[in-house]
């Protein structure tokens, strides 16, 4: 697989935040979020184009994973929001 | 006196064309009717499609823009954020820049499309990106 351009990571890292907007669990969106930018910015300076197609692949999939399991857990959604988002 | 009549006459007269001169009899009147020509051309300026304004966002737009990006960016206080701050010059990378339109996007209600999100430089782009996508849901779409 090719390395990925810039436009394609950034790309990848807007999908990743957007879809941990769609949890409806408090915890599970903000750990999304945190694990999301803690890796990108985790990977931000590695140059090897190997490692950086392995670490883009690899957050595909986990947007994958991701898109997966909001959907299920949409279905199961609590009825009592958490302290937390009560403001 | 002429001197302020004149001005009012260059001011409003493009944007006002039947509002005539001729309405004004003396001179209270005069600053009156400056006043309130001066008003509504402000407020057809904002509105209207034909003129395209630079300076096209509200301040409060503005200054919640600002708000997320010194929130995002961990800037102190006396760091300036403008309107004119690019994010690259606030020390923002690329990633930093995601966030800062994922924040405004939920500050707002909004969604923006990526490839309008990747043409977001400075603090005005965000802000004017903000007014045209909340003018377009509220204006009755065809």
């Amino acid at each position: 697989m090719a390395s990925p351009s810039r436009l394609e990571v950034l790309s990848l890292f807007r999908s990743l935040l957007r879809t941990s907007q769609k949890f409806t669990d408090y915890n599970i969106r903000e750990y999304t979020r945190r694990r999301t930018i803690d890796a990108f910015l985790q990977n931000k300076s590695i140059s090897d184009p190997v490692s950086v197609s392995a670490a883009f692949s690899n957050g595909k999939s986990q947007l994958e994973v991701a898109k997966r399991q909001a959907i299920v857990y949409s279905v199961y959604a609590p009825d009592v929001k958490s302290i937390m988002e009560i403001k | 006196m002429a001197a302020a009549i004149g001005s009012s006459i260059s001011f409003t007269s493009p944007l006002n064309t039947n509002q005539g001169v001729s309405k004004i009899s003396n001179m209270n009147s005069v600053s009156l009717s400056i006043n309130v020509k001066a008003f509504r051309s402000l407020s057809l300026r904002s509105t209207s499609h034909r003129f395209h304004v630079s300076c096209a966002a509200k301040p409060e737009t503005v200054d919640k823009v600002c708000k997320i990006v010194r929130k995002q960016l961990a800037l102190s206080d006396d760091t300036s954020v403008t309107g004119e701050s690019k994010f690259v010059a606030l020390g923002a990378d690329s990633l930093d820049t995601v966030e800062v339109v994922m924040g405004i996007e939920e500050e707002f209600g909004i969604s923006v499309e990526e490839e309008s999100a990747q043409t977001i430089v400075s603090v005005q782009d965000a802000a004017d990106l903000v007014e045209k996508l909340l003018s377009k849901d509220s204006s009755p779409s065809a």
